[in-house]
């Protein structure tokens, strides 16, 4: 609003927050127009962290684009490797074997544990906590290092495969995550004594950003951003995958909508995953962690392609020119990722290699959703609003 | 506002809980790892820097197929071969560009001889990028200096299906059977260190 007064002039300033900015999570670009501390208009700009995830989709044979699904949302890589494979899982009609079901189940709430964790950590500390962000990441080293037992690497897993895991899993890594689960729970209430009550974590957070279940369900809004709505949905419960169905879990929703529903909503999800856990270790089927059905789409076990020539054949076949034999078709296939409803959308032509790869990240659609929740705010809020809305750059801009 | 509520805000009860809470923490042992002085072993099946096994005479178990550089998702692997003088396959050339390589893993699980690997070394920095192109003779390098350093086996954690995926079956029966002659092969690596 411009105004003339005299000779001075008054207008809304513009700044730029970001691409490099601490606060916003890698490498959003905020354009704020501001009238004091005010924010008069805020206009998101994504694209720095683009790698072109989708087009080098199309260029690699199925099993090879997996670890690029890695660093989508490399803080939940495991929940982004367990999307990937259950998609082509469904559009070649293949499916887990039960064992491998349970660990993915398990393996991706670790993910989740790991993924929020740290999205407490450094919102806490943007909020002006710091002592959340380094208890929290005590925790968060247990996880990668249990990632690490299980895969061989920390953060980057390719883990998951197409018709079930890599390997499987040991004893000693079980008792690790077992102990971890039952120590878990102790380690939230932490948090919670030094942020819950608080008084400044309070005034930061309650009534701030505020969505209410209308405008979270219009703008498309998925995971806690949606359930700290007050609206019911979770993939998980709803059209359940894996072994989502064989566990017992709450799904905590918030009421008001505003930056303390969503953080109480993303801490009882913590607890949840480590009850699901839990129940996943104690239940633990036995047999194979690769389906032996589909001999066309998985790679035979080592010990026969020297043996069978078969084997040989089809091994050969599908690393060079991937699952040839894959039916002609679309799919989409949608899971809940620590973020949100993360989605993969094939287009197959019947080649080793999709025709088209698209993905539904809910960080993108989050992202979309800042101006609505900065837009009247104080400057200060912004900054609570990047946190709550939980976005990865590297989902985001693919 | 409650009685309870004026005396929580008037003596900051909920920020003391914190501060007993961070105090009590001061007693705890320390998490942090001092690290150059004390390292943490990697878990087996640590993907890390690659490697090239060798053959019990010494050579290198790469035939040439060429599977790892065919499914390498980040095309980082080099393979080029020739015919020798009777008429067998000989590996050139094997490089590595280990700055551009992802650690998937991949090329491990491709190779039907098990001729690279990913070893758990992962302490290699340099000042030039021609130190992390791997050619044949440092791949081979790093698999002696990967197999005077091992504990466990390598193989028993990275491969994919473990014996006890198959408890029981008829199948399993044989493939236990194949496994003990693949039992010999992961010994018959460790010896031609």
């Amino acid at each position: 609003m411009p105004e003339q007064k005299g000779k001075l002039r008054k207008k809304e300033l513009t700044i730029n927050m970001g691409p490099q900015h601490p606060a916003t999570h890698g490498v959003l670009r905020l354009e704020l127009d501001i009238d004091g501390e005010t924010v008069v208009k805020c206009t998101p700009h994504v694209g720095y962290l683009h790698r072109g995830t989708e087009k080098l989709g199309e260029n690699r044979t199925y099993l090879a684009a997996l670890p690029l699904t890695d660093r989508l949302d490399y803080i939940s890589s495991m929940a982004n490797n367990v999307g990937y494979c259950l998609a082509v899982e469904r559009l070649f009609g293949i499916e887990a074997p039960e064992r491998a079901k349970f660990i993915r189940t398990m393996a991706s709430e670790m993910a989740r544990i790991s993924s929020h964790l740290l999205w407490l950590g450094t919102h806490a500390l943007d909020i002006g906590a710091m002592t959340v962000f380094l208890y929290a990441f005590k925790e968060r080293e247990w996880i990668l290092d249990l990632f690490e037992m299980l895969t061989g690497a920390r953060l980057t897993v390719t883990y998951p495969r197409i018709g079930g895991v890599r390997n499987d899993v040991s004893e000693e890594f079980l008792s690790s995550l077992y102990k971890f689960t039952d120590e878990f729970p102790k380690n939230i209430e932490e948090y919670e004594t030094l942020i819950d009550q608080n008084r400044i974590w309070l005034q930061r957070t309650k009534n701030i950003g505020i969505i209410t279940a209308e405008e979270a369900v219009n703008w498309g809004l998925t995971g806690p951003m949606l359930r700290g709505s007050g609206v019911d949905y979770d993939l998980r419960k709803y059209c359940p995958y894996d072994a989502y169905d064989k566990v017992d879990f709450d799904v905590p929703l918030g009421k008001n909508g505003d930056t303390y529903d969503r953080y109480r909503c993303r801490m009882e999800e913590m607890r949840q995953s480590a009850r699901i856990i839990r129940q996943c270790i104690e239940k633990l089927p036995e047999g194979p962690v690769m389906t032996p059905d589909a001999p066309k789409f998985t790679l035979p076990p080592k010990e026969r392609i020297l043996k069978d020539m078969e084997a040989m054949i089809q091994h050969f076949v599908l690393v060079i020119k991937g699952p040839v034999t894959a039916p002609d078709g679309e799919i989409y296939s949608a899971i809940e990722a620590p973020k949100g409803e993360l989605g993969f959308y094939f287009i197959s032509n019947g080649t080793g290699k999709p025709y088209r790869m698209r993905l539904r990240s809910p960080s993108f659609i989050h992202a979309s959703v800042l101006p609505l929740l900065c837009e009247g705010a104080l400057v200060a809020d912004v900054i609570a609003n990047i946190g709550t809305i939980d976005i990865v750059l590297g989902e985001c801009d693919r | 506002m409650g009685l309870r509520k004026i005396i929580n805000k008037v003596l900051m009860l909920e920020i003391l809980k914190g501060m007993a809470l961070t105090f009590k923490a001061l007693f705890r042992r320390p998490v942090t790892r001092q690290y150059p002085k004390y390292k943490r072993e990697p878990f087996g099946g640590f993907r890390g820097l690659h490697a090239l096994t060798r053959r019990p005479d010494g050579d290198a178990t790469c035939v040439g197929c060429g599977l790892c550089a065919a499914i390498c998702p980040s095309k980082c692997i080099k393979v080029r071969t020739t015919t020798g003088p009777d008429h067998k396959k000989i590996v050139k050339q094997y490089e590595v560009e280990v700055l551009r390589c992802l650690y998937c893993g991949l090329c491990v699980e491709a190779c039907p001889y098990k001729a690279v690997v990913l070893t758990d070394i992962y302490e290699y920095s340099g000042f030039t990028r021609e130190e992390f192109l791997m050619t044949k003779d440092k791949l081979l390098a790093n698999w002696d200096r990967f197999a005077e350093s091992r504990k466990k086996s390598y193989f028993a954690r990275f491969w994919r299906p473990l014996l006890s995926d198959f408890k029981g079956s008829a199948e399993q029966a044989a493939l236990k059977d194949l496994s003990k002659a693949q039992r010999h092969k992961d010994i018959y690596i460790e010896a031609g260190r």
